[in-house]
């Protein structure tokens, strides 16, 4: 009874979206209302899909993607968990950096693009740049967060085994705020991805932004939505990834 | 002398910036070995005082010496246990226990057997791989007790260690916990506000009075160990001590 439930309450998600993409075929493949060089049906989309993923370009550009994400994440999240560390600890140095922290953070990622192509040229790197600023921000600031939020009494407990400020930060801070790092990460994520498909558009020649705008231009609009479609089917599995870590944090 | 404790003032601002005096002119000496309990309302600054001992404070006046040390910072050589579960939530009962050795750069693997030992003492050896949330109050409490005692400090500094459970594990607790520290007798302070548990633990009680937080009287508890609670001299020593206690009307 409770496994039937549970399967049927999987299968509510997927009522809204079959009825949708039934909509879909019928307005664009069988009534034709819309010309597929504004907006392709399932069909067309179907076969772009089968065409990228034979031709091999499709694993290429999604491998390209995930390269830039990646390390742009990685970049950010080495910045923004050590300086959040360290500014969340030091009272101090949080008061020197917060002005150019609050400055800095509602800048757009988008808006670096062009120092990013100035400073980087064309390719991964300045992707790469985009990424990094738009991730660094969100584990930044989480990580102070968590470091402010650890709980007095565990830090005095520390200090009463006499445990010196390096072993505070690695034994006591950093497990502590672990559960904000990997909240700074997951929100990262989303604007990494976000951050990679709006830097691979402009600098860049792979990539499924690259794939989506190049596509575009061709009118195989089929392939636009393919890359569009494996966007959310990325930022799904991160999330799922992410939220299985969470699990795992239970403090 | 274990502590001495020198015409200590303690003021606090708070945040409309009112001068609250936590502390006035304290003035006491504890013998190595012995077991003494604060005991006072709430509010007359016995837990404060604590914590200037440990040295997570400073005193706004007066000095606190440890073995003629002056205590600025917190030690090693002064275990402190908490009235709040101070356990790391992220490490598991033993890795709990050997936090300190850890610390310490003692070696990993006899620590966790010392800790086996300690846990086994007090029943909780098949709870050395669980993790603080899936103990009971009374369990987390034992464990904060023998992670602070295995690094056999000087001193134990306890605040209201048990004030947070329920009657029968309270007295449990304080039965386990007095006939482990009469086989050791390392000087302990003991912050309470329950007269009965101090008649039943302490050497010495030490009364306060309400804020501001001065000692009243110094008692010496002459019953043997172990005492018995229901027992007349118990129960006159406690209403004794009793009415030399302020009232707490707040």
């Amino acid at each position: 009874m409770n496994m039937n439930n549970k399967l049927s309450s999987k299968l509510d998600m997927l009522i809204l979206p079959v009825i949708l993409v039934i909509i879909w075929f019928i307005i664009c493949d069988v009534l034709v209302l819309i010309p597929s060089y504004m907006f392709p049906g399932p069909v067309e989309v179907l076969q772009a899909f089968m065409k990228q993923l034979l031709s091999g370009k499709l694993f290429k550009d999604i491998m390209a993607t995930l390269y830039k994400v990646l390390v742009g994440l990685i970049l950010a999240g080495v910045v923004g968990i050590s300086c959040g560390l360290i500014l969340g600890w030091s009272k101090r140095l949080e008061r020197l950096a917060t002005l150019i922290i609050s400055i800095l953070r509602p800048i757009p990622p988008i808006a670096w693009i062009p120092f990013s192509i100035l400073w980087f040229g064309i390719g991964s790197k300045p992707a790469i740049f985009i990424i990094f600023i738009g991730c660094v921000f969100p584990i930044l600031v989480s990580t102070i967060d968590g470091v402010h939020r650890t709980k007095g009494v565990l830090i005095e407990a520390a200090k009463s085994f006499g445990a010196s400020n390096t072993q505070m930060l690695t034994k006591v801070i950093l497990p502590a705020t672990l559960p904000y790092i990997v909240t700074g990460l997951k929100v990262g994520m989303g604007i990494a991805l976000m951050c990679t498909i709006a830097g691979e558009m402009i600098g860049s020649s792979t990539g499924i932004g690259y794939m989506i705008l190049t596509s575009t231009n061709l009118f195989d609009t089929g392939s636009t939505v393919v890359g569009m479609l494996v966007i959310g089917v990325l930022g799904i599995i991160f999330d799922y990834i992410f939220t299985k870590i969470q699990e795992r944090i239970f403090w | 002398m274990a502590f001495k404790i020198e015409n200590v003032s303690k003021t606090f601002t708070s945040k409309d910036n009112v001068e609250v005096l936590a502390l006035d002119n304290i003035n006491l000496e504890i013998e190595s070995g012995k077991f003494v309990c604060f005991v006072g309302p709430s509010g007359c600054g016995k837990t404060t005082l604590l914590r200037l001992m440990e040295g997570f404070e400073n005193p706004t006046q007066g000095q606190i010496y440890d073995d003629d040390e002056l205590v600025q910072n917190p030690s090693r050589e002064r275990g402190f246990i908490f009235q709040d579960y101070s356990l790391f939530p992220w490490l598991n009962v033993i890795d709990n226990v050997v936090f300190g050795l850890n610390i310490a750069g003692k070696d990993e693997a006899e620590s966790k057997e010392r800790a086996l030992t300690y846990l086994d003492a007090v029943g909780l050896k098949e709870f050395a791989d669980k993790y603080p949330h899936e103990l009971s109050g009374g369990m987390k409490q034992r464990v904060a007790i023998i992670r602070s005692v295995i690094n056999e400090s000087k001193s134990l500094l306890m605040d209201e260690p048990f004030s947070a459970l329920d009657v029968q594990t309270r007295h449990h607790l304080q039965k386990q916990f007095i006939s482990n520290w009469a086989s050791r007798q390392r000087t302990t302070i003991f912050v309470t506000h329950d007269v009965d548990e101090a008649v039943f633990l302490a050497d010495e009680i030490v009364i306060f009075t309400k804020r501001p937080g001065r000692i009243k009287k110094v008692f010496t508890n002459t019953l043997e160990r172990p005492r018995d609670r229901d027992s007349a001299e118990f129960r006159n020593f406690v209403v004794e001590i009793t009415k030399h206690i302020d009232q707490t009307d707040e």
